[in-house]
């Protein structure tokens, strides 16, 4: 996952795999689909986040590139792990706002940034109880981003005594933190399975992460939605990994998603809108991987790309913005329309 | 609207006990008054921009105003033609509506450094308004105090030393305020993040609003039961409803009542009904007349009446995104739905009564 080139074929080679997964699941109902599917996400998400812990723990006890290099692919590898089961949007996850203790994003006052600045100015190195009470700003992938690539941080600050020991800390935090959401999504399932509003929760859950994708990660820094283009307003700007991140969820709505989804669909009578569905998701993505890691090269000021060549990016991405709002129609229209689903206003989003 | 006369005086008679200044034109619903002639309540419109509508209890007559933030909550002046309706959490300001006029009189904002929750309350005079609010540079909870005949001007802040002060009402005796206090710690800065959910530290709250003394504090049997919204009785009951912040596949209590003779306890309403709600009640409305709650469950899908007294459950009533609950001063209730309904929900009937559909989705509350 760490390599995006390859990512296209991987996605082939899982699409292969769902399907030769869908006919030896056919006794399964699509809850239990959607539940083994998203056992299997978050237990990749737990080993990519102990792989993770070792590689901190390797290059903070002997610093060279090689290292780095390892560490900075874990991290990538860890982090679109996460992408690629966000669409689960209830049930472990929401429990000690952990999805937040993951990744705190939107951060339109830069938290993460300054937050991270000032720990990294303390006397000693934060222990792990002391991010663990530190707040969402300082856990998970964001504040890991920031000692990995931020400006701040020189070619040689990661090896300090603070920006390491901080480091591994986040780094056995999210380990925790995951193999509680494995754990707990195991311990979710019989309620999940035998609960029939699960279904609606699920699908609302899938679409309103689609929806994200389509707004706040991708229209919004863009552009696209009244304000200028701004790459602080994007997922992942420090390190430009925004795009890796999006078709690490679109790859995990493939294989969490689509299998449960298409039985669904089949099973009311719907097999022409799970086709339409399928083909849809799989043009996205494959999409995305015609697309840069991230948006600078889309956006004006930022990067190298001449004036031509911004113009051309951004083109591309318009496409795949196109494509990505007719998958969020299919999903929060038609399926909703074929699924019985009606989106709630305070059963989703109350005080 | 026209004034309905005869109204107005069964008014005049049925609050001859407050000694009530002369009526408002629209004659306003007054609480613990028998009649409502406007509710009002935070609304999103079918594009999804934010408003405040006031509908008659019977949905006939509608108007809606339009605000720049979504709202929550409201409470009526007990004096004059005035609503007023609270940003949710974490809300930067109040609305006060004229009714006479149809328009927003003020908007009152929190000072940078706090965020309010969405609720407040008045004083039986009509002067001081109480709104529930965070003291953002240490997580206080507050009830802030302002003035109502100084254009809303803040005047003081009673410290609840705890977090998350939510609905607010006023006991009959006018002195005492009861207030939800969630414990869940948020701040502007981290949006709707819950940022303590490990070390809630929630209670169902008695204030004195003069002196800002804490009277009573009774905590949930669970540290994440979200104490949230509440109504008071005629004879000083309070009920309040929970949402429970952890783990969806336990199971706890979702309401308390705390008796005019200070006795808490928490109402068991059976394992699977309870489990049908989601952890989480909206409203909680109180009959004036007879010993009756409602109690609305948005992800349930339901409505539930009750015996506020011995805490028997009397119906279950299926009712889609199931908000907003008020008396409608017949002995009845009405309920609005996300989803745009406006129901009246009467004792003994098997099934709510759809009043209107509106092409609004009402917030949690009616007022």
């Amino acid at each position: 996952m760490a390599h995006p080139s390859s990512l296209y074929r991987a996605g082939l080679t899982a699409f292969a795999l769902l399907m030769a997964a869908n006919t030896a699941s056919a006794g399964e109902t699509p809850r239990e689909q959607w539940h083994r599917a998203a056992a299997q996400q978050y237990s990749a998400l737990a080993g990519a986040a102990e792989t993770l812990e070792q590689s901190t723990a390797d290059y903070c006890d002997t610093p060279s590139t090689d290292g780095r290099a390892t560490l900075e692919d874990d991290w990538l590898d860890a982090y679109q792990r996460w992408q690629a089961v966000r669409y689960v949007q209830f049930g472990p996850v929401e429990q000690q706002s952990r999805g937040w203790q993951l990744q705190f994003w939107p951060d339109g006052k830069n938290l993460v940034g300054r937050k991270v600045k000032t720990q990294l100015n303390a006397d000693t190195p934060p222990t792990l109880e002391d991010v663990e009470q530190a707040g969402v700003a300082l856990q998970g992938f964001p504040a890991l981003e920031y000692l990995l690539y931020d400006d701040a941080m020189d070619a040689t600050a990661l090896k300090s005594p603070n920006a390491c020991g901080f480091l591994s800390a986040v780094s056995t935090n999210l380990v925790h933190v995951t193999r509680a959401l494995e754990d707990d999504w195991q311990s979710f399932g019989e309620r999940f399975i035998g609960t029939d509003s699960y279904t609606h929760t699920l699908l609302q859950s899938a679409i309103q992460s689609v929806e994200l994708l389509e707004e706040k990660r991708l229209a919004s820094p863009l552009g696209l939605r009244g304000k200028p283009a701004s790459i602080y307003r994007a997922e992942a700007w420090r390190s430009g990994k925004s795009v890796a991140l999006m078709r690490a969820s679109l790859e995990g709505l493939q294989k969490g998603l689509m299998p449960g989804l298409t039985a669904l669909l089949e099973s009311r009578g719907h097999p022409a809108l799970a086709n339409k569905l399928e083909k849809q998701l799989k043009e996205v993505a494959a999409r995305a991987d015609t697309l840069p890691d991230g948006l600078a090269p889309a956006i004006k000021g930022e990067g190298s790309g001449s004036e031509p060549e911004k113009k051309a990016a951004f083109a591309d991405f318009q496409g795949f913005y196109v494509q990505l709002s007719q998958l969020r129609r299919l999903l929060a229209r038609d399926v909703a329309a074929a699924t019985g689903l009606r989106r709630g206003f305070n059963s989703s989003d109350g005080d | 609207m026209t004034v309905n006369r005869t109204r107005r005086r069964l008014l005049a008679a049925g609050a001859g006990a407050l000694a009530l200044p002369a009526l408002p034109s629209l004659a306003w619903a007054l609480p613990g008054r028998k009649h409502a002639d406007w509710l009002f309540s935070a609304v999103d419109d079918a594009r999804g921009n934010h408003r405040i509508a006031a509908i008659t209890p019977n949905g006939e007559q509608h108007f809606t105003l339009a605000i720049p933030e979504r709202c929550h909550g409201g409470c009526l002046s007990p004096t004059a033609p005035r609503a007023v309706v609270f940003a949710r959490r974490p809300g930067q300001h109040f609305y006060v509506v004229d009714g006479d006029r149809r328009e927003v009189s003020h908007r009152v904002a929190a000072d940078g450094g706090h965020h309010f929750y969405g609720h407040g309350v008045f004083a039986p005079d009509g002067r001081y308004l109480y709104v529930t609010a965070n003291r953002l540079e240490d997580a206080m909870g507050l009830v802030r105090v302002y003035d109502a005949e100084d254009d809303y001007r803040h005047v003081r802040d009673i410290e609840l030393d705890g977090i998350g002060p939510h609905e607010i009402r006023l006991l009959p005796d006018g002195e005492t305020l009861a207030v939800g206090l969630g414990g869940i710690k948020t701040h502007p800065d981290y949006g709707r993040v819950k940022l303590n959910l490990g070390e809630m530290d929630p209670a169902l709250l008695l204030v004195n609003r003069q002196s800002g003394e804490v009277i009573a504090r009774h905590r949930p049997s669970h540290h994440q039961l979200s104490c949230r919204h509440l109504d008071v009785a005629a004879d000083g009951t309070v009920l309040a409803g929970y949402q429970f912040q952890g783990p969806e596949w336990e199971t706890h209590p979702l309401l308390c009542r705390l008796g005019p003779d200070g006795a808490f306890s928490e109402l068991a309403l059976g394992e699977a009904l309870t489990a049908s709600l989601q952890q989480y009640t909206a409203s909680v409305a109180v009959s004036r007349r007879r010993a009756l709650a409602l109690v609305t469950a948005p992800r349930g899908h339901k409505v539930i009446m009750l015996n506020y007294q011995s805490g028997a459950l009397l119906a279950e009533y299926a009712l889609a995104d199931a908000a907003g609950a008020r008396c409608d001063g017949a002995g009845g209730f009405v309920v609005s739905s996300g989803r745009g309904g406006l129901y009246r929900v009467t004792p003994g009937t098997p099934s709510a009564a759809a009043l209107a559909d509106l092409a609004l989705q009402w917030d949690n509350h009616l007022t």
